[in-house]
């Protein structure tokens, strides 16, 4: 028998959890690299599901080029925010 | 074989899962960014023999590409660190 | 191909036991770097073994693999030098920091 459904389900539970994360993570830099997870572990789920042609896309754009776009935005947007790393959401409302 | 394969690539996902803690109580964002490196291998290394075991050669494509550009990546982030990318 | 593929699965697990256990930024790479190619190396192995010398697997595995000992270690290098750069704080148990000019290491060298 096929043990393919268990790696199904896995995938499936690890891109719920990233797309949580994606989402609960307060500072934004830790926010676009859960996106970048959620790229990752939705190109094994491509795969999976039998989509290799997706999955080239995805591993380039979602899990490449997307991050990228979205550091560069914030970086572009607050001129602090590598110089300190733990900069979150709260501390920057606070300053405002 | 083919079970074997596939118990392999299902570990890898398995051994990868608590990477996502790491990345949700990282302290800085080179936490994060190794969570993520290290993810992508494992991720590579499961499409590998999902490839392996599901006797599809056009699936190895993927994890060279999954391979090449998340280095590539990583490179980038690191150079996005030190202020060097904008 | 049994035993490689439990030697790499053992690996891999100690590897992100290591990146979730260290105390420090600069361990967490090292676990990063060097104990999860060591559990990468003999799963490529593994397959090569498992799929017979001529088949399309085992090119693509080791490409992967000539891929994951060359470009690894580079990105490793890149991160942990863009964290040291950013000051990333060391663990408060850290005895030695030769990169920082001052530092008695430093004498003996140009």
């Amino acid at each position: 028998m096929s043990w393919f459904w268990v790696l199904d389900y896995l995938v499936l539970a690890l891109v719920l959890a990233c797309a949580v994360l994606t989402v609960a993570v307060r500072n934004l830099n830790g926010a676009v690299m859960a996106l970048s997870a959620l790229g990752t572990v939705l190109t094994v789920l491509f795969v999976i599901l039998g989509a290799p042609d997706v999955a080239h896309s995805e591993a380039v754009v979602g899990a490449i080029a997307l991050p990228v776009l979205y550091l560069v935005a914030i970086g572009k947007s607050r001129t602090d925010v590598a110089r300190d790393a733990n900069l979150g959401e709260e501390r920057s409302r606070e300053q405002t | 074989m083919t079970l074997i394969f596939t118990l392999v690539a299902i570990a890898e996902m398995a051994i990868a899962a608590p990477l996502l803690i790491r990345l949700a109580i990282g302290p800085t964002i080179s936490d994060r960014i190794v969570a993520v490196n290290t993810l992508s291998t494992q991720a590579m290394l499961s499409v590998l023999f999902f490839a392996a075991a599901a006797d599809r050669a056009i699936y190895l494509d993927v994890a060279l590409w999954l391979a090449s550009f998340s280095y590539l990546g990583t490179i980038v982030w690191a150079r996005y660190l030190e202020r060097e990318l904008l | 191909m049994i035993a490689l593929a439990v030697i790499g699965l053992g690996f891999s697990l100690s590897g992100v036991v290591g990146i979730l256990r260290m105390p420090d930024v600069y361990c967490r790479i090292q676990c990063s770097s060097k104990t999860i190619t060591m559990g990468a190396l003999p799963l490529l192995l593994a397959l090569v073994v498992g799929e017979g010398f001529v088949s399309g697997y085992t090119s693509r595995a080791l490409l992967v693999m000539f891929l994951l000992l060359i470009v690894n270690p580079v990105s490793s290098h890149a991160l942990a030098r863009a964290a040291y750069k950013t000051g990333v704080p060391m663990w408060h148990g850290a005895v030695l920091d030769q990169a920082r000019p001052g530092e008695p290491a430093d004498e003996g060298r140009p």
